[in-house]
């Protein structure tokens, strides 16, 4: 009952900080976080900490003791972690004493917005490819101000691979013609090997 | 000057716009036939358009031989047309080359899931025909550890994209270095800008298709009906050379989104991508995001033993 009646709690406060960050992202503007590659070259990289839902952490774990234990965690945390084959757990990449903030493999404190950092940990070579352009996205301009986004703003890293979806719809065909058959039909097909698809020997 | 121009504007080079004109004249001369085939809209003396600019588009030169002057009535024109046509107040501009860029594309086939955004969005910017079902971008499906065009599927439909076993690629105006397309033009409709992109003047061009058979990659399509745009999906942004409304009987393709491109935006392909794959840059920037691919990447392009030198590379990683 009391579990029922705490959970209750955390959803309604959680339900509070949600709709109160919502209208502070809505008033301010998105403020960019500079970042600069091992050369020196500038670029910028959208914020990460207006999307959250229920940052700051530590308006709920203020409250509740830290459990270093490794355990499933249930809403509102995500309940699935396809990460790492499960090599990594939340306090890998979640700093333990600050629940404002991530961290490293080398036990550093990371802000939120410099999500890319602890990701590369792991994936170096990713991180030093998204940081020169080889991997990632950029936005708006290609000259200017380069502004890419950050890893967890394609990668959910609870869930990091892409998930298929349905394709927008085929090229449509010329009236009046048919649609061409599969590539690998038999009319396709060259003469040697339709002749040797032929049981007629 | 002058003169020899406007003589050479009337040379049966400028057959398209001749044959429009010959037909609307005709329209006007017997009412009967103008009632009978000639749609309300268009209905007059000049097919809707004041005699002035009927003879102006008529008259009209190729673009790289147009005075400053001239390409403004162009322009002009083109957009009474278009305000005439669909109630849609465009701007046509003819933003020129950025001096010190070469564009340059590459696509990474290992992120490229074959969803078709790239595809749709084309068509949306560049106010490709809806009903003349135009698309600049093709995404061919392939059997993993093959290359064979020949056997790429264009029509794929599946539930979902990737299919196992299967990589896509996206094939569309590779911008070639050494265009067979702007050789095989007979009336110079066509050419390279020195910022790389191979463009088209669709009122010079005559619509033979030369340039489609001459292009390796299927990257030109034709215009076989007149397009037509629903006019809440025109964008309004245009360029000469680029997403203006074409008619029927030229050819287009892609043009690196010359108009969004020339002010600093990306293509609209590269920002409809979800997933990162398109990278789009100067290839004279040694610090552009398309010089680190081209550096560090694993690249290769299409057809190269054609010698085209296609500005449109692939890489996996």
């Amino acid at each position: 009952m009391t579990l029922f009646a705490g959970s209750a709690l955390l959803l309604w406060a959680g339900l509070v900080v949600w709709s109160v960050s919502l209208a502070q992202s809505e008033a301010e503007a998105v403020e960019l976080v500079r970042n600069t590659t091992p050369d020196g070259a500038e670029f910028w990289v959208m914020p990460r900490k207006s999307e959250l839902t229920y940052y700051p952490c530590a308006q709920c774990h203020k409250l509740i003791p830290p459990n270093p234990e490794v355990r499933k965690l249930f809403s509102p945390h995500p309940s699935e972690l396809d990460h790492g084959d499960e090599r990594i757990w939340c306090l890998t990449c979640h700093d333990i004493e600050d629940r404002n903030t991530l961290t490293n493999l080398l036990g550093e404190s990371v802000d939120f917005d410099r999500a890319a950092e602890v990701c590369a940990s792991c994936h170096m070579q990713r991180h030093q490819d998204w940081m020169f352009g080889g991997h990632g996205k950029r936005r708006g301009d290609w000259q200017g101000e380069r502004v890419i986004y950050s890893c967890p703003q394609c990668h959910d890293p609870h869930t990091p691979t892409i998930k298929p979806r349905a394709p927008k719809p085929p090229p449509p065909v010329r009236k009046g013609l048919a649609r061409p058959l599969h590539p690998e039909a038999e009319e396709y097909l060259s003469v040697w090997e339709r002749l040797e698809s032929d049981d007629h020997d | 000057m002058t003169n020899a121009r406007s003589k050479r504007a009337a040379s049966p080079a400028s057959g398209m716009t001749r044959r429009k004109f010959i037909k609307r004249a005709g329209a006007a001369g017997s009412l009967a036939a103008a009632a009978a085939s000639v749609p309300a809209v268009s209905a007059g003396a000049w097919g809707g358009e004041t005699m002035q600019d009927a003879f102006g588009t008529f008259f009209q030169d190729q673009y790289k031989k147009m005075s400053p002057e001239e390409i403004e009535e162009a322009l002009a024109r083109i957009e009474r047309r278009a305000l005439r046509e669909t109630g849609v107040r465009i701007k046509c501009e003819n933003t020129p080359p950025i001096p010190g860029v070469v564009f340059g594309y590459a696509i990474n086939i290992s992120k490229c899931k074959g969803y078709r955004d790239c595809v749709y969005a084309c068509v949306k910017e560049n106010n490709l025909g809806r009903d003349s079902q135009m698309q600049y971008i093709r995404v061919l499906e392939m059997d993993r550890g093959t290359r064979n065009l020949e056997k790429a599927d264009h029509y794929y439909d599946s539930e979902i994209v990737p299919q196992e076993g299967k990589y896509y690629l996206p094939v569309q105006c590779m911008q070639c270095d050494n265009p067979p397309c702007v050789k095989a033009c007979p009336v110079e409709a066509t050419w390279k800008e020195p910022d790389g992109i191979v463009v088209i003047d669709y009122n010079w061009c005559i619509g033979c298709r030369m340039c489609m058979s001459a292009c390796p990659y299927w990257a030109r399509h034709f215009n076989w009906t007149e397009p037509e745009v629903p006019a809440e999906e025109i964008n309004p942004l245009t360029h000469y050379l680029g997403n203006r409304p074409r008619m029927r009987g030229v050819t287009e393709k892609c043009h690196f989104c010359v108009q969004r491109t020339r002010k600093g935006l990306l293509p609209a392909c590269a920002e409809a991508c979800p997933n990162g794959a398109r990278i789009f840059g100067n290839l004279l920037d040694p610090d552009s995001e398309i010089r680190y691919v081209l550096e560090n990447k694993d690249v290769f392009r299409l057809k190269e033993d054609l010698a085209t030198e296609p500005k449109f590379w692939y890489f996996s990683d």
